[in-house]
């Protein structure tokens, strides 16, 4: 899966383009639609079926950790479409989460909404709030478009404090469990929602990484990419800048109000203080460039990371320390790994497998090429 | 009229301190192109290096300069050890940088000195009575001597930059460093030295902040001062020092009197609607009140 070139056009048949004689590269050259391709993207798929059956066995509490991490990549894989491909560093991106969990919370406590019909909900609004935090991008640009998610970001904690009614204020809201049982037609009890969680955020998180790589590969998804390269030479031929920013944050916020819903469902319980604040967006930021920017699965493997390196460097020290710990590793990264775990993977996974689109047009030299997706963001 | 002075005073006074703050982020701007959100914890690690100092019976006078010169310290090493070598590299890996001590200085502060509230005597006269009367409305001592420190460092800063040597170089790195470093200048020593520089006005910054605060000094006091610092430098344009101040003391005085004048906001809604206000005021003038129009060549 490391492996999938990200610059693949539509594989069309044209089996047997194995070229022969090359004089060094990778030891495996993999040509897409060919059936050793096939053959590799039918193992990924098993194994990852394979783990996920092994971490469904897990205790209930490294389950849960799991379930976490499945919602904070499915948050970071919006913030990627954004700040990873359009090159928009967006700090506001805990607004979006906590619109999407506040959204589900509330329409489950106050409107006795089923859980899962609160999603479209969530989605939606995040996605008008997601269009309008990026209709500055009209005239702000750069940090100072980060200022505008900043607002966003800072302010979000506060309103939900202010509009106690609805959300409970600093206390908080707790969503009962009743309300969060699993659907009647999995057959699963209340007490084994852990287990629908888990496979339901599984389930989601496949989906949206499926949606974006086929949206990054869409026309609008290379406009995305060509407004983050260089916008002077991207409106030049013809791309609408702006648009392509503010829609690609409304989806980006759509996505990551979609993690939020989920959130809501796995914790069953809402503060302001608690999941919504700066340092979450913080957070989310971390994952990503720890994962690896503009890449595809960098989000999932940044979400372990942010999600389990505190407990890592818990559970060998106490208390601050472990924020030491935490600060340096991730200052040590940045140095050591700065394309991400999964930029840094691609590369040596790169020396002995590569794979390549059919219609390559230097099928023959594609050891020459240089990693396909330059794992940068411009600002 | 009482009301709407003190209103007015109180909003100067932590108007000022954003500005201190904001000013701080503009020198590293300016030298380097990049936001340093490790700004604040640098300035909460000295400020409890300072009250440690405080507290080991050396006088708050001379704890307050041995911060400034940790500042300074700290702030160069941080530049020559951990930004430069990424800085080449992008944007981004200098933001995860300062993420990185964002969340380090804040813990390792916790680790030295503990999480629990401090209280940091204050280098100017602060008792109940210490005030003088303006129009009704009374005006501490401690308030004035913040807002002292600031017109005594902008004073500084404006000679610094118009007067000496390493103010010219500054300047000129900031306009061009390559330019510069043709024309002979030591670019990557000054880059140091504005890290440095930064370093030390966010400690003034942090020592003068928190006697005033109501939260006294705890491992959170600085975040929201940076938040509203980073809205200051922004508003004012990221890269003038004019503007850094302007910008600070608009959203210190904002603050004050939506807090107290509008009720609806009153003092739950006060960042998101100051927040909101330079937003609106960005997309007027899309580069901050003062900031100067990046042309780019095509």
């Amino acid at each position: 899966m490391t492996t999938i070139d990200d610059t693949a056009a539509p594989s069309t048949a044209k089996p047997g383009a194995r070229p022969g004689g090359k004089p060094k590269g990778p030891r495996f050259l993999v040509v897409q639609g060919t059936l050793p391709y096939r053959g590799l993207q039918l193992g990924a798929v098993l194994l990852v079926a394979l783990l996920l059956l092994w971490a469904s066995g897990l205790p209930a509490f490294r389950m849960g950790q799991i379930t976490n991490v499945f919602i904070i990549a499915i948050a970071i894989a919006g913030l990627n479409l954004v700040t990873g491909y359009t090159g928009l560093l967006s700090i506001g991106h805990s607004a979006f989460f906590g619109l999407g969990a506040y959204t589900t919370g509330i329409l489950i406590v106050k409107y006795e909404f089923a859980p899962l019909s609160t999603i479209p909900v969530a989605i939606g609004l995040c996605f008008v709030l997601g269009l309008l935090v990026g209709l500055p991008s009209l005239r702000i640009h750069g940090l100072y478009l980060a200022l505008v998610t900043l607002a966003v970001a800072v302010s979000f904690p506060e309103i939900v404090r202010r509009a106690e009614e609805l959300t409970g204020g600093a206390a908080g809201m707790v969503v009962r469990s009743r309300f969060l049982a699993p659907p009647e037609w999995t057959g699963l009890v209340r007490a084994e929602r852990g287990i629908w969680m888990f496979w339901f955020s599984a389930a989601v998180l496949a989906v949206v990484m499926l949606l974006c790589r086929n949206l990054v590969r869409s026309r609008f998804g290379i406009a995305m990419r060509a407004t983050r390269d260089n916008e002077i030479a991207a409106a030049a031929n013809g791309i609408s800048v702006a648009r392509t920013k503010i829609v690609a944050f409304g989806i980006s916020g759509a996505i990551t109000g979609l993690a939020g819903s989920l959130f809501t469902m796995y914790m069953g319980a809402l503060s302001p203080d608690g999941s919504f604040t700066l340092l979450k967006s913080i957070e989310f930021i971390t994952g990503l460039v720890l994962g690896g920017v503009a890449t595809q699965i960098g989000p999932l493997v940044g979400a372990f990371a942010v999600v389990f390196l505190p407990y890592l460097t818990a559970s060998y020290t106490e208390g601050p320390l472990a924020g030491v710990v935490f600060g340096i590793v991730l200052i040590v990264i940045v140095f050591l790994m700065p394309e991400g775990i999964v930029g840094r993977v691609g590369i040596l996974a790169r020396k002995v497998v590569h794979i390549v689109p059919a219609d390559h047009p230097r099928l023959g030299r594609a050891d020459r090429e240089g990693p396909p997706e330059p794992a940068r963001a411009e600002q | 009229m009482e009301l709407f002075l003190e209103r007015l005073i109180t909003g100067l006074t932590n108007g000022s301190i954003y500005a201190l703050l904001a000013l701080a982020l503009v020198v590293v701007f300016r030298g380097t192109g990049t936001l340093n959100f490790a700004q604040g914890e640098l300035a909460l690690f000295t400020t409890f290096f300072a009250w440690w100092l405080t507290t080991e019976s050396i006088p708050v006078w001379i704890a307050i300069i041995a911060s400034l010169i940790a500042g300074f310290v700290l702030g160069a090493l941080i530049e020559r050890l951990l930004i430069r070598p990424v800085q080449r590299r992008n944007d981004m890996a200098v933001l995860i940088v300062a993420l990185g001590l964002f969340t380090g200085l804040n813990s390792l502060a916790g680790l030295i000195w503990g999480s629990e509230t401090k209280i940091m005597p204050s280098p100017f006269p602060n008792g109940i009575d210490d005030f003088v009367s303006v129009g009704g409305a009374r005006l501490y001592f401690d308030a004035l001597g913040v807002v002292g420190a600031l017109v005594a460092l902008m004073i500084v800063l404006t000679l610094l930059f118009r007067y000496t040597r390493v103010g010219l170089h500054m300047r000129a790195v900031a306009d061009n460093a390559e330019s510069a470093t043709l024309a002979g200048v030591r670019t990557s020593r000054i880059l140091a030295i504005g890290w440095g520089l930064s370093g030390a006005i966010g400690a003034l910054a942090g020592v003068l902040v928190t006697p005033l605060s109501p939260q006294q000094l705890g491992l959170t006091s600085m975040f929201h001062v940076f938040i509203a610092a980073s809205a200051a430098a922004l508003f004012g344009g990221l890269d003038s020092l004019t503007g850094a101040v302007v910008g600070g003391i608009t959203i210190g005085v904002l603050e004050a009197m939506l807090t107290g004048y509008v009720s609806f906001i009153g003092g739950s809604l006060q960042q998101t609607s100051a927040l909101f206000i330079i937003v609106a005021i960005l997309f007027l003038r899309p580069n901050g009140l003062f900031g100067t129009k990046r042309l780019v060549r095509v």
